[in-house]
């Protein structure tokens, strides 16, 4: 290791904006739109996320000195999906209709990218405090980026925020949004503000 | 008569109404990274069909027979082994572990197998094989299965869990190749500049996501159709 | 599993997995065991909990599980027998499902002690239409089924007013609609006899245990 890699503060900021995991990276796009119809799931999406993530980031970055390089892709595997049956079995325990909601998408955190890239790039290469910083931050990134999708969809689909009512009593449903074709429409439009205002900031940093 | 409808609306569900990608959102990884041109786009459906098939074939076999609640071997053993023969044996939460295992290793198998025995179908798809690993659409193939197999009065068969499989893989492929021709297209389009890219991709999916949802109820017409026929 | 040395030199390269692994599986048998019995009660309550709503007086303490044979398609199908807080037979819960609009609807259907007339449904799972199908679980939509005769199929009507065993679909949503009285009719006309026998055959049974499912 002849480069020292960055330190958990660049590594927590990164994750939140400048590399955010969905709109700067696109990973994990499976869960951002399936479970964005509302901003209760998306959040208890983002939190069961978050629970893997920093655990498989931290048990690897405490093994990463065993392990072998053709098995670290089995060893990353295995790690991720005994963490998410622990979350899943939890949530099924203590939240059962959002687990029922949630359906198939907490298995499917296996094969969320975002996780096993996490892995891959920091946590087999860093030392602990770097590899909970990384993760917290990815997790703070991935959050945000959920609820701004969740929110957009449930005003507009439901007229309410986290169940709270929040437009005006004779607002029409716009139910398309919270079918298949509104996480597309939402995810799409957002993802162009987003790169619109990074194009934005380049503009005005070239003129300066 | 009854299981041919069921396996219509099964595969007709998996591949058009309940589209694995643009219902389910399984599979947009390579639906928004892959699907560039029509032909790699046709490439790597036909290589997750591929596979998808096979995963579910193993998962069935392995849910069936060993994770479901009361499967018959773990039973088994439990009797020889002098427990309790009115508890049951519940194995049900090492299902995602040893389904990812069985994807991995199904992926490596076909690429094996492919590689020896069809060099020229390997030419045409084999670059996608260690890509099919991480695609959620075959861990959902598997995971519907093992929800079917959950509960024992409505066990689903080998049968339904293939059809499932195959119709999904299908689905799949009919999005991802009809997202690369309209791309192909999109190429030649003055799209405004940040939506170049993913952006453009996801509000095109949009739109084929609300051309399939005029599917829905395509099933229970089917339904009701061969219902009529034999009345 | 799929990495079983083989071979003496695998062990040495493998060891990290096969120590994890079994470290896992402790784990997760420690998870199973102590969140196991709590997700099956979980998933027993769905059904338990709606049944009082369904059969009026009935006790979920009470309710038992019993296995009927169809008149129609003669597989085993679960029942559900309320009874009251005195042990006195007040009625029925029959799970059904079939197809909806977009997907399987799932619904509970509650019958009287002596599965003449229907005494309400609640609608378990469904994916119909945000906004439009999806209303079929309100209150206003399924309290129509209360009341109605089981011996003669339910009709939907889309206008005009309703009368004897009929129930009045919701603006947009007549398939979904149509699907839950195809439904109920299929499971009632399918179950009703076999349950009448069995509740003339059973009328008390003090020591009751109940039969929990899928532990």
């Amino acid at each position: 290791m002849a480069l020292p890699g960055p330190t958990a503060a660049e590594r927590f900021f990164n994750g939140i904006l400048p590399e955010n995991p969905v709109y700067r990276q696109l990973l994990g796009m499976c869960p951002t739109l399936a479970v964005t119809g509302a901003v209760k799931p998306a959040m208890t999406m983002a939190a069961a996320t978050a629970f893997v993530l920093i655990s498989a980031n931290g048990i690897i970055s405490l093994i990463r000195g065993l392990l072998r390089p053709h098995l670290r892709i089995l060893v990353f595997t295995l790690t991720i999906a005994a963490f998410v049956t622990i979350a899943d079995r939890a949530l099924q325990a203590y939240m059962y209709q959002m687990s029922k909601e949630l359906g198939p998408y907490v298995p499917l955190i296996i094969v969320n990218c975002l996780i096993i890239s996490r892995c891959e790039i920091c946590a087999s290469k860093q030392n602990l405090g770097v590899a909970l910083a990384d993760a917290v931050g990815m997790s703070l990134g991935f959050g945000l980026a959920l609820a701004s999708i969740a929110t957009v969809r449930e005003i507009l689909g439901s007229g309410t925020w986290f169940g709270l009512p929040v437009m005006p009593s004779g607002w029409p449903n716009w139910g398309i949004m919270v079918l298949p074709p509104g996480a597309f429409l939402t995810l799409g439009l957002l993802l162009a503000v987003a790169e619109w205002i990074g194009l934005r900031r380049q503009e005005k940093g070239t003129e300066t | 008569m009854d299981t041919a409808i069921t396996l219509i609306q099964i595969a007709l569900g998996a591949a058009l109404i309940n589209n694995f990608v643009l219902h389910y959102f399984v599979g947009i990884c390579p639906f928004l990274g892959v699907s560039r041109r029509v032909d790699t786009a046709f490439g790597m459906g036909c290589a997750v069909t591929f596979v998808i098939s096979i995963a579910a074939l193993l998962s069935w076999v392995f849910t069936y027979f060993i994770l479901r609640p009361a499967a018959p071997v773990p039973t088994w053993v439990w009797r020889v082994c002098g427990g309790d023969p009115r508890t049951t044996v519940d194995l049900s939460v090492l299902s995602y572990v040893m389904y990812i295992f069985v994807i991995a290793s199904s992926v490596q198998f076909v690429e094996l197998y492919v590689r020896k025995f069809f060099p020229y179908l390997y030419k045409s798809f084999g670059v996608f094989l260690p890509l099919i690993t991480t695609n959620c659409a075959i861990l959902f193939a598997c995971l519907e299965i093992m929800k079917r197999l959950q509960d024992p009065d409505r066990l689903w068969g080998l049968h339904e869990a293939l059809t499932l499989a195959v119709g999904g893989g299908l689905g799949f492929t009919i999005a991802i190749v009809l997202m690369a021709g309209i791309r192909e297209e999109l190429d030649m389009c003055d799209v405004p500049k940040p939506l170049v890219g993913a952006g453009i991709g996801l509000i095109t999916a949009g739109i084929l996501a609300m051309a399939f949802m005029g599917f829905t109820g395509v099933d229970k017409g089917i339904e009701n159709a061969i219902n009529l026929l034999l009345r | 599993m799929s990495k079983a040395p083989r071979k003496g030199g695998y062990v040495s390269q493998a060891w990290l997995v096969i120590v994890l692994a079994l470290l896992y599986g402790g784990a997760l048998a420690g998870v199973q065991t102590t969140l196991g019995p709590r997700i099956a009660e979980n998933k027993k309550s769905e059904t338990y909990d709606v049944i009082p709503h369904l059969v009026e007086g009935a006790a979920r303490a009470k309710t038992t599980e019993r296995t009927v044979t169809g008149a129609v398609d003669g597989k085993p199908h679960p029942v559900y027998r309320a009874v009251t807080g005195d042990g006195t037979l007040c009625g029925w819960a029959l799970p059904a499902t079939g197809l909806g609009f977009a997907d399987r609807i799932d619904l509970l259907i509650g019958l009287c002690a002596d599965a003449s007339t229907i005494t309400g449904i609640y609608v378990l799972e469904q994916k119909e239409t945000p906004g439009l199908g999806n209303l079929i679980g309100t209150d206003e939509f399924r309290g129509q089924f209360a009341g109605k005769r089981a011996d003669e199929p339910i009709q939907v009507v889309t206008a005009g007013p309703v009368a004897g065993n009929e129930i009045r679909a919701l603006t947009g949503a007549t398939i979904s609609c149509d699907s839950v009285a195809d439904i109920v009719n299929a499971t009632v006309e399918n179950l009703r006899e076999p349950i009448r026998q069995l509740g003339a055959q059973e009328p008390l049974e003090p020591n009751d245990v109940p039969r929990g499912r899928g532990g």
